[in-house]
């Protein structure tokens, strides 16, 4: 049975719990708050205190040196490849460097291959075809579900290794020659004159942005549409060609000649690359098409309807209507997809590229034994490159996000 | 008086239905759909007999030494041959019963939580998760009641990649719901230590944190301690899942609706009481198919152990390709067999976890 409280005792209790001079200071929430956070910095300061110490100790037991100055010191191995010039007498310093440069290459190829691939399979989701359909569900559901290292291995040691050697070469037109070695590729070695197509492409890769914002004024003024992708994709290859023609094709082909037992000449591309890129692509590809189709299906279909109601064409409607909504949800599914290709990179570990993290972590920390300096550059570089990337996708995303007014 | 006398209805145009119909639809729509789907189908016929005839008809089933494998197909006497080293890695035989008796308890725990009565499940189900790996532990360890030890060095193959992975993300399970619960406090400087910490292990690339594990945790640890490799890299693997599950959490936190939370403070619960008994249920519910999605990445993660040298079940793979009496070239077999067996559990864990979003979205009450 409850006890009927008179008015009196009701008004006392709510005095009690309300007026601040009555309560327990130990009740005051904002107390309480700066009380915690108090014993939170006690207990991080007790943990790091001990760690350090810890760590000390356990450095000066073993002997390994601290602090940044092995960086100047000389290596004394030698790197499978680098893109530039990179003798086993050089320091650590430029060890870092080079393998910086490798996994950028890595993620740059990667995030590349892997965006054509994850639009095509994104897009073929919502094909006519029922066979394209199908195609593009199974890539989908199979490389997402299989472990990154395993399609690395199955590439490295299942696929590449099986190339025939180099007297066997499969080639293309004697230009390209792919085998057990690596893939090597005609290289372009210009002449005098050459720098004259580089300002071409350069000076048409800045008229493509002066062309979107006149065309995109003009249609804004009177209604008229001007094909800028077809007039910029001329731009960008028939500038620089007609440059070349103009200074008299000042330039040659490098191809690669078989010498002895490989090629030569060039650029070659060694298998360990091609596995850790093929695998990066197709997996984070995998990844990219689920979130461009997530991206086309959050648009409703009363779009597409709209749209031909009023007599756009069906590629029309693709660019117009449905790409650029589509993009607002794709675009930051796209920013971590990239990230996490960055991530994976580290992959390289396995079959022996020499990225930032195989050279560093792997190679340099067994010599010198410095575990935290090593690891410690290496996480920061990895973030530092996610950084770069999550603040370009941002300005992307800003460019394309619903312009609310 | 006349009844009503409904005439049958007619067939459809045979324009419209029936095979023909749908092949002239979704195959062969206009011409540049039909030279996809022709070239789609002579790649697949040109392609798919091969294979078939590789994997299964002339492949090589019966035996178990190399000198078996006789005919041009697939040798999966491989496969047959290893298949013990590919699941339990170097554990004693004699002692494998406990692997199997803990799969049996994961297993009997998996169905606690969705067949107990309703109101006991929750407290249930989630005791028994937050017991299973110590459980595991101790039972696959041994050491005690009779149980012979076993070295974790013999510990590996495929139950070592389920063990990682399910005995990792458990134990961050109440770990991350903290650092999710710190990131959302009013208090400045809680939320800025778990920022630090989530984007911390969310922003380092997992193969950094397992050199961490192997090469740096020693030196934190006070001089003389020696811990387990396994346990430094499982402790390494529990931060990081704790990272990755505290974002899965936040989202789900900010999912409940604001209502709830109100509704809880003006009843007069605590504060854990409103968290513990109002939210975090709701929490959880909202969050599964993440959490599944977020267990899937690990358990594919589990693979890089390889690259620290844990016996996980690829480094096994590796080890038997390059045994001196299966030196035939087995690759291809060992790879697919290992894919198939990592596609099947992933491919059913995000099957498992669409069917949760669908049960889910029929009860939603706005």
């Amino acid at each position: 049975m409850f006890k009927q409280k008179t008015l009196e005792e009701v008004k006392a209790s709510a005095r009690r719990s309300s007026g601040s001079s009555s309560a327990a200071f130990y009740n005051n929430p904002n107390v309480r708050a700066i009380f915690y956070q108090i014993l939170l910095v006690f207990g991080l300061g007790y943990f790091f205190y001990s760690i350090i110490s810890n760590v000390l100790a356990n450095m000066e037991a073993t002997g390994i040196k601290t602090g940044f100055s092995f960086l100047s010191a000389s290596a004394g191995y030698d790197v499978l490849m680098t893109l530039i010039s990179f003798e086993s007498t050089d320091t650590y310093g430029k060890i870092f460097i080079v393998g910086f440069l490798n996994t950028l290459l890595v993620s740059a190829i990667g995030i590349f291959f892997a965006t054509i691939l994850g639009f095509i399979f994104g897009v073929a989701h919502f094909s006519h075809n029922w066979l394209i359909r199908k195609v593009a569900l199974v890539y989908v559901e199979i490389f997402r579900n299989i472990p990154l290292l395993l399609q690395v291995f199955f590439w490295y040691f299942a696929v590449l290794s099986a190339l025939p050697g180099a007297r066997q070469s499969l080639s293309l037109g004697e230009a390209i020659f792919l085998n057990v070695r690596g893939l090597y590729l005609p290289k372009m070695v210009g002449g005098d004159l050459f720098w004259v197509a580089e300002v071409a492409l350069a000076l048409s890769i800045a008229g493509i942005f002066v062309l979107r914002r006149w065309a995109k004024k003009r249609q804004e003024l009177t209604g008229q549409q001007f094909p800028v992708l077809n007039v910029s994709i001329a731009m960008v290859i028939g500038l620089p060609i007609l440059a070349l023609l103009l200074t008299g094709l000042p330039f040659e082909m490098e191809y690669p000649a078989l010498k002895g037992f490989n090629y030569f000449g060039g650029i070659t591309v060694i298998p360990e690359l091609m596995a850790l890129a093929i695998a990066l692509s197709v997996y984070t590809g995998a990844f990219i098409a689920e979130a461009v189709r997530a991206g086309v299906q959050a648009i409703p279909h009363g779009q597409t309807e709209a749209a031909r109601s009023i007599g756009l064409k069906e590629k029309k409607i693709m660019q117009l209507i449905i790409v650029p909504q589509a993009m607002r949800v794709i675009v930051p599914l796209l920013n971590s997809e990239y990230q996490s290709l960055v991530k994976n990179s580290t992959l390289a570990a396995a079959i022996g590229y020499p990225d930032l993290f195989n050279v560093f972590v792997g190679t340099a920390l067994n010599q010198t034994g410095q575990a935290i300096e090593t690891i410690f550059m290496t996480i920061v570089v990895y973030f530092v490159v996610n950084m770069v990337i999550s603040f370009l996708m941002n300005r992307f995303n800003n460019a394309v996000a619903l312009v609310s007014r | 008086m006349k009844e009503f006398q409904p005439i049958p209805a007619r067939p459809a145009p045979e324009q419209t239905v029936g095979p023909i119909a749908w092949m002239r639809e979704n195959l062969f729509s206009n011409i540049p759909n039909s030279v996809v789907t022709l070239a789609l189908i002579a790649f697949l016929v040109y392609y798919i007999p091969p294979i078939v005839d590789w994997a299964f008809l002339s492949a090589n089933w019966s035996g178990t030494t190399e000198d078996a494998c006789v005919k041009e197909g697939a040798c999966w006497v491989f496969i047959n041959a290893w298949s013990y080293q590919f699941f339990y890695g170097t554990y004693p035989i004699e002692e494998v019963w406990r692997i199997n008796l803990m799969i049996v308890l994961l297993l009997i725990v998996i169905g606690m939580s969705f067949k107990l009565p309703k109101h006991y499940r929750m407290k249930a189900s989630i005791a028994a998760w937050l017991a299973l790996p110590i459980i595991g532990m101790a039972v696959l360890y041994g050491g005690w009641g009779g149980l012979e030890v076993v070295s974790t060095d013999l510990w590996g193959g495929f139950t070592l990649n389920v063990f990682m992975a399910a005995a990792s993300i458990i134990v961050a399970f109440p770990f991350s719901f903290l650092w999710a619960l710190g990131r959302r406090s009013q208090m400045p400087f809680i939320r800025s230590v778990s920022v630090i910490f989530i984007e911390f292990f969310r922003g380092v690339p997992v193969l950094s944190l397992f050199f961490m594990g192997s090469v740096m945790l020693p030196l934190f640890f006070a001089e003389g301690t020696n811990v387990d490799k396994l346990i430094r890299v499982w402790l390494v693997l529990i931060f990081f899942m704790s990272g990755y599950m505290a974002e899965v959490f936040r989202g789900g936190f900010a999912a409940v609706p604001s209502g709830q939370y109100e509704a809880a403070d003006s009843v007069g619960l605590s504060y854990w009481q409103k968290i513990l008994l109002i939210i975090l249920p709701q929490v959880i519910k909202i969050s599964m198919p993440n959490i599944l999605a977020t267990f899937v990445m690990l358990f594919k993660n589990t693979t890089f152990l390889l690259i620290i040298g844990i016996p996980e079940v690829v480094q096994t793979l590796q080890t038997a390709l390059s045994n001196s009496y299966w030196l035939g070239g087995h690759a291809l077999e060992g790879y697919l067999f290992v894919f198939l067996v990592f596609w099947a559990s992933c491919f059913g864990m995000s099957v498992l976890s669409r069917r949760i979003e669908r049960s889910m979205n029929t009860d939603k009450r706005d």
